[in-house]
């Protein structure tokens, strides 16, 4: 497996050993892109903080908690609300940000007197909300304001408040990856073991490593729910603050990004003795066997349940996922997501929907990520690790994707190639998860690669003379050429509702009554 | 078929599909693929498996799905006799020991803590 040289990174011999291409016959111990460095000099990297990685992606999830930054007003703004991790409380948390707004005098006299007002006053303005999490930035870590103590000053002050700091200024680490780090670390160490939960299921888990994008993690909890087993908590996604500190009580934890959420479910395995089981919650056939082996960890009775969940689910919308597999078969896609998605994606949807990846990055992925989905993906595909714009530039004019899967920074800039990108951070319209869900990416996919306007806005209006009776086709003028004619109906299109998250709170669940059970806390 | 193209055929299998193997820490992988590959030769054999504690009932479900997997997918396991399964089975575990563990160029395998 040969390592990739950009053209444009020739003058930047660190980048050397950052992308390989996987050839015939070789394997992850081939060549392996070097992962979690710090950012070469010289190259424009997309990569977020590590106060970004720990609030913005783990901890602002949490629903039912006023997130405030310590430090410039800039550091809590950016990326605020463009998350779309949604919540089944009015979505409070992404209503909401909150920071403290250092200024210079703040760096030069202290701000620990101003992190306190402000806590209080969050607390007075929201007087339904009663826990809150307080993030450290850059500004506020230089200058050691002890915001721990700050915290037990004000949960001694205000009895029925809980305070939870994380520690992870900008600086901490090479990029977001260090955030996720540092507050999985920080909410084993200071908050798991602090609240006893309800417990109303034989069966109980974690849901770990879901951040309810566009409702991803609704979806799962209620196939969960539905198989009998009790959700203790969700981390992060529609997550309950006093949920989480409860994480020790389940009987196992079940994670999806590994990237992110890997080492809380290590140190509770450590810790309590919960197993981990990764799971991937996309894709028909993956999803389906991963709720099986959820279902086989508690019982037969779950196993049965889980069963007549993957037949419906199945039955329901593999008609839909073939109508536009049979559209999207042979086109290239390139998969760029943030970490764990490369891997959750890279066989599955070649599997499913019948498209080519022809490329994954990821922008703060380790050496694990790209093993992983190296593993996964196909021959002659590019993996990079961390791409600056003008690789991914290249790669684009290199491999010429059909369609790019990525966040809203490389998406636009694909665009402006001509490049249809489909948001697969924030979503364009999810959730992706499920069956269902899995159908909408395929429809996402299928219209951002046949929509009539990539035609349109190809053709050169900076000339003179360009027809204008000419270059409209349909999306279905597009996309049905290679279809047989006997298969050209539409009736096997996705007939789901727009809005599939809502209809599912507040159902009722039927759980399998709990037994008595020793203590389990360490 | 020989039995190396035998058992690279399931080791492309699992890498396509799983992803216990892929555990963050060389000792971590050591206990996983022990564990699970360790109990789908059990279950390959025909035997028992002990799923007495949490921890290796969670190996269990993900050996059951690999050797439901492996017997569905490549029907010719089914006609295997015990002691090729068992040859069949210890080569593949030592493959895999070898791509994520012995092989791995992941640079982080060997940090201390997680
Ligand atoms: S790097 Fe520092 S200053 Fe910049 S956004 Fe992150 S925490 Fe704020």
């Amino acid at each position: 497996m040969p390592y990739h040289t950009f053209e444009c990174s020739k003058m930047l011999p660190d980048r050397e050993k950052h992308a390989v291409i996987k050839g015939p016959g070789e394997d992850i111990t081939s060549a392996l892109p070097l992962g979690n460095l710090n950012t070469v000099p010289g190259t424009i990297t997309e990569r977020g903080c590590a106060y970004c990685g720990a609030k913005h992606v783990i901890g602002t999830p949490m629903k039912d908690v006023i997130h405030m930054s310590h430090g410039p007003m800039g550091c809590t703004y950016d990326t605020w609300q463009t998350k779309r991790y949604i919540s089944d409380n009015d979505n409070y948390q992404l209503k909401y940000t909150f920071a403290t707004d250092m200024k210079e005098k703040h760096v030069v006299f202290g701000a620990e007197k101003m992190l306190k007002q402000n806590i209080h006053e969050a607390f007075d303005a929201f007087p339904n909300i009663n826990r809150m999490t307080l993030y450290q930035t850059c500004a506020s870590a230089l200058i050691g304001d002890d915001m721990d103590a700050i915290a037990k000053q004000v949960m001694k002050e205000r009895p029925g408040v809980d305070i939870f700091v994380c520690n992870a200024p900008g600086f901490g680490g090479t990029s977001q990856t260090g955030g996720h780090h540092k507050i999985n670390i920080a909410w084993i160490n200071n908050k798991v073991g602090t609240v006893e939960p309800v417990i109303k299921s034989k069966y109980t888990i974690n849901y770990v490593g879901d951040y309810n994008i566009q409702g991803d993690c609704e979806i799962m909890t209620d196939f969960f729910n539905r198989m009998g087993i009790q959700v203790i908590s969700m981390f992060t996604g529609n997550g309950s603050y006093d949920d989480l500190r409860a994480m020790h009580r389940a009987d196992l934890n079940v994670l999806e990004c590994a990237r992110s959420a890997e080492y809380i479910c290590n140190e509770l395995r450590v810790r309590y003795g919960t197993p981990r089981l990764d799971i991937d919650g996309f894709g028909f056939d993956l999803l389906a066997e991963s709720l099986m082996k959820v279902a086989m960890f508690f019982g037969d009775d779950c196993v049965e349940k889980a069963k007549a969940i993957i037949d419906e689910e199945v039955a329901r919308w593999k008609p839909e996922l073939d109508w536009y597999a049979k559209r999207l078969k042979g086109k290239k896609i390139c998969l760029w997501p943030g970490g764990s998605k490369l891997w959750h994606w890279a066989h599955v949807i070649e599997e499913e929907m019948g498209v080519k990846v022809v490329s994954v990055y990821s922008k703060f992925g380790h050496q694990g990520d790209f093993e992983k989905g190296i593993a996964r993906c196909s021959e002659g595909a590019l993996a990079i690790d961390d791409p600056n714009e003008l690789e991914a530039l290249e790669a684009m004019k290199m491999l010429k994707p059909d369609c790019i899967l990525t966040g809203m920074r490389p998406g636009e800039v694909a665009k402006k190639i001509g490049i249809p990108y489909l948001n697969i951070h924030a979503y364009h319209n999810g959730p992706y998860k499920g069956f269902e869900g899995w159908v909408r990416l395929a429809r996402d996919l299928y219209n951002a690669i046949y929509s009539p306007v990539m035609n349109l806005a190809a053709i050169d209006i900076s000339k003179d003379d360009f027809d204008t009776d000419t270059g409209f086709k349909t999306r279905t003028m597009l996309s049905d050429p290679g279809v047989p004619r006997e298969e050209l109906h539409t009736e096997n299109m996705y007939t789901g509702k727009m809005d599939i998250v809502t209809p599912l709170r507040g159902k009722k669940y039927d759980f399998p009554a709990p037994e008595p059970k020793a203590d389990a806390v360490v | 078929m020989e039995m190396k193209e035998r058992i690279a055929i399931l080791e492309n299998y699992i890498m396509q599909r799983c992803l216990w193997q892929f555990h963050s820490r060389a000792w971590d992988r050591e206990n996983q693929n022990n564990g699970i590959l360790g109990i789908t030769k059990t279950m390959l054999l025909g035997e028992q498996p002990d799923i007495s504690t949490p921890e290796l009932k969670c190996y269990w479900v993900d050996a059951k799905c690999l050797a439901d997997g492996f017997k569905t997918k490549f029907p010719w396991v089914n006609e295997m006799g015990k002691e090729d399964i068992a040859v069949m089975m210890d080569g593949l575990k030592e493959r895999i020991d070898y791509v994520t563990i012995h092989g791995s160029l992941n640079e982080e395998l060997t940090v201390k803590l997680y």
